[in-house]
């Protein structure tokens, strides 16, 4: 299906399909994205402050289902507040075609949250911040745009659908912060049976690509 | 970037390093393999967005009132600060080729002294990279076109990416981009492509074990130091 995808976007010039794809695309049009746009383009206060009052609750949310190692209560205030200006601080590099404001405010949060973390419990300088390994290309590729407008409605869908058992590894895994290794140690499973569950539920979501991508990988 | 990239790293990797809870080495490897990968990375905006969406469906948390305004404040004192000090200029310490991740070419500025080759064999240079953490030796290795490393084995878990260049060994032949992992018990001889020098960024938990004879000889090779 994707192969099928690539070969009809790639293989005409580059720059005429990349326009036809941006085109198509429906553009991005919720009211937390153009608030954060307006806060990227002219420092707009007001649209901040709508931003705060809708984020800052779920940042917090955010903060307090960590159950990472070193993580305590006291710091659930201090992401809120760094996210929050980051978001000020980086919101003219929002790219309204890549994400949408809630996806791009998670990943400020959680390299953030890393980053506390990081520095909590190294006494080593750093030399990255965790933003650094999340640096993309300047241009995405038209496939990628594509396959990333397509698939916010389906997950947003096929997350409520999920069994139990898959929901409860996922939200250990994005919202506590338990590598998979901890997590098949808390809930007393084998490690094998905590990746094909995780695996099963981006199945389910359409989020792995394809199959045959998955065979191509060596064997461990 | 888009060459052809046929290994790729394991789902799982690709997860954690979306919930952020993967290692520094590896999340340093996977986002370099992204630079390269543009399938991974469209997934990696799926993980993102499954990600953004479970924080979104949490039940949202008291807020103190007055937090925007301390907000507010910070940002104004941060912005006063800023244009009060016009950044000094950066001097660039090494090679540093726009093809390269963004991340590697970071790693290789704030590495003290700057990062430095030092010769392993004639064919083969090193150039260990600082990343604050002890697990994993994180470091660059170059083969010069043709050179052949030294068949070896291996006593933890080495995970390499092609950064330049081409490499091949007994399984396969891996180009820029590819993701390889070696376990113990995975024996081979690395050897770089005929046409150009081959760079590859690397992270290894444990030193290798030489497998020739007078392996002994060459020191260097048996130890890691992670920095």
């Amino acid at each position: 299906m994707l192969r099928k995808i690539i070969d009809t976007v790639d293989k005409p010039s580059q720059s005429t399909a990349k326009v036809a794809v941006l085109n198509t695309a429906e553009k991005r049009s919720d009211e937390w994205s153009l608030l954060l746009i307006a806060v990227g383009e002219t420092r707009d206060r007001q649209a901040f402050a709508k931003l705060f009052k809708h984020f800052a609750p779920l940042l917090k949310s955010f903060s307090e289902a960590s159950r990472h190692q070193g993580w305590y209560p006291g710091l659930s205030e201090d992401l809120v507040q760094e996210v929050m200006i980051k978001v000020w601080q980086k919101a003219a590099g929002y790219n309204a075609e890549k994400a949408s404001a809630t996806t791009w405010i998670y990943t400020v949060a959680r390299n953030c949250r890393i980053d506390m973390l990081r520095r909590k419990s190294n006494t080593q300088h750093l030399p990255l911040e965790n933003e650094d390994y999340w640096h993309e290309p300047d241009e995405e590729t038209p496939v990628t745009l594509l396959r990333q407008k397509r698939n916010g409605d389906k997950i947003q869908e096929s997350l409520a659908k999920l069994p139990k058992e898959q929901d409860e590894i996922l939200r250990k895994v994005y919202l506590e912060g338990k590598s998979h290794a901890e997590a098949s140690q808390e809930l007393g499973l084998p490690l094998g049976t905590v990746k094909s569950r995780v695996r099963l539920a981006l199945q389910k979501m359409q989020i792995l690509v394809s199959p045959e991508f998955q065979e191509e990988l060596p064997h461990e | 970037m888009s060459n052809q990239i046929n290994f790729h790293p394991d789902r799982s990797m690709l997860v954690e390093f979306s919930a952020g809870t993967l290692e520094t080495a590896l999340t340093i490897c996977v986002s370099a393999h992204l630079h390269f990968c543009d399938q991974c990375r469209s997934e990696l905006l799926s993980l993102d967005q499954l990600g953004s969406q479970l924080m979104s469906d949490a039940k949202p948390s008291d807020i103190d009132e007055s937090l925007l305004d301390t907000v507010m404040a910070k940002i104004d004192e941060a912005e006063l600060a800023q244009v009060n000090s016009k950044g000094s200029a950066r001097v660039p310490v090494n090679e540093k080729p726009s093809s390269f991740p963004f991340s590697v070419n970071k790693l290789i500025e704030s590495t003290e002294h700057s990062a430095t080759w030092s010769r392993l064999n004639s064919s083969l240079d090193i150039a260990r990279l600082k990343t604050g953490q002890d697990k994993f030796e994180v470091a660059l290795h170059r083969l010069c076109a043709g050179g052949k490393a030294p068949k070896h084995d291996h006593q933890g878990i080495e995970y390499t990416v092609v950064l330049k260049g081409s490499l091949s060994d007994e399984r396969s032949v891996y180009s820029e981009g590819d993701f390889l992992v070696r376990q113990p018990g995975d024996i081979h001889q690395p050897m770089g492509g005929q046409n150009s020098e081959c760079i590859c960024l690397s992270a290894l938990s444990a030193p290798i074990k030489l497998t020739s004879p007078l392996g002994f000889l060459m020191k260097p090779w048996l130890q890691i130091r992670p920095m």
